[in-house]
């Protein structure tokens, strides 16, 4: 895979307010059990704005940031087509719609939650959403193929949060220190 | 001034004190949620059923579950928090405190970002975030598997959605829907 130093911040193509609003709204009304392989599918497949590998990038920068994944997502892209104005319009098609009809289904969830088969069919859409979840981090692994360094980290990432539990904002923060310093001394 | 008065003005009182604390609270969170909002699920936990007492640990746990079940970013849980406790305002107002610190903050921080655009250390931040990224978007799906698949059926559904992902070009959405359907029929 060539590659691109220009990835996430300034390849983007021209994108009208309308398809801005339509994108995230898309993956705000779809993506049920986590918008990231959504997001993935939205922006690297359907709309080719990005490839995996400057995906993965963006995901990381806004990983690290405060504040939800796909919502900083949202304003980075947003703000980087139509400034502060595309970030409020990507904004509220991922985040004040799907607000709506969430409140809609907590009015009606006390009956909902009791009905078997909406209990079976919960159960089925949950296992398979953490498989959607899984499947998006095994591509961008393929696809982006880090070097030894850059596994190591992840994999300290997965043990330390997925499977140690430590608290991830301390986590992120050694890591940051890590990762930044194992690939600087790899570029020098 | 009659009794009827004074306890709708002291009920509105009470509601604007509510939404003032659900915006200090959701404003701080906002700023520490390195990682996104499931990093500090447990804090939100602490904030608004041992500090606040807004509501049970099992309200806490359904009003979870209502957001897993609806579309769009995980984050949403805060609106749910809000409307239990002060109504649509309160959904509307905890949105847009748990989103509008990290935002602006995001948006600034990109900004500060293009302006490093031909320097070293950008490439060099974004290629060591990216394997990060991948490590914490895998252990999100592992600690979301691990909760989802109490059954046989629910972890092969979990295992086919990834390999789906993974090495084919299937949309999300359908992977969820089959599940679902699946589930409905007793296999998960």
């Amino acid at each position: 895979m060539p590659r691109s130093d220009s990835t996430a911040a300034t390849a983007l193509p021209p994108i009208t307010r309308r398809t801005l609003f339509a994108s995230f709204l898309k993956m705000g009304l779809l993506g049920f059990g986590g918008v990231l392989p959504l997001a993935r599918q939205v922006l690297v497949v359907e709309r080719r704005w990005f490839d995996d590998r400057a995906f993965a990038e963006l995901i990381g920068m806004c990983q690290v940031l405060p504040g939800p994944n796909v919502v900083n997502l949202s304003v980075v892209i947003g703000s980087r087509t139509h400034g502060p104005l595309g970030a409020l319009i990507a904004l509220t098609g991922l985040l004040f719609v799907p607000v709506g009809l969430m409140l809609a289904i907590a009015y009606f969830y006390a009956s909902v939650a009791q009905d078997p088969l909406t209990r079976n069919a919960i159960a089925g859409a949950s296992a398979a959403a953490a498989g959607l979840i899984l499947g998006t981090g095994v591509r961008l692994l393929l696809q982006t193929r880090p070097p030894l360094r850059g596994l190591f980290t992840g994999a300290a990432a997965f043990v330390a949060v997925g499977v140690l539990h430590w608290p991830l904002f301390f986590v992120i923060v050694a890591l940051i220190v890590v990762a930044i310093g194992a690939e600087w001394i790899a570029q020098r | 001034m009659d009794r009827a008065a004074l306890t709708a003005r002291e009920r509105m009182h009470d509601e604007l004190h509510a939404l003032a604390e659900i915006t200090k609270h959701f404003a701080v969170l906002s700023l520490v949620a390195i990682g996104g909002i499931n990093a500090i699920l447990p804090e939100i936990h602490r904030v608004v059923v041992d500090v606040e007492g807004w509501m049970t640990s099992a309200e806490f746990v359904d009003l979870f579950a209502v957001a897993q079940l609806a579309p769009g970013p995980n984050a949403m849980i805060v609106a749910l928090i809000g409307w239990k406790v002060a109504g649509v305002a309160g959904a509307v107002v905890a949105t847009i405190a748990t989103c509008g610190p990290s935002s602006v903050a995001c948006y600034i921080a990109w900004h500060w970002v293009d302006r490093l655009q031909h320097s070293p250390w950008r490439a060099i931040v974004q290629r060591a975030l990216a394997p990060l990224a991948i490590g914490l978007i895998l252990a999100t799906g592992y600690t979301l598997a691990r909760g989802a698949d109490r059954s046989p059926g629910a972890f092969a559904l979990t295992l086919i959605a990834t390999a789906l992902l993974a090495w084919t070009r299937v949309n999300p959405v359908w992977v969820l829907l089959g599940a679902g359907a699946i589930g409905v029929a007793g296999f998960a």
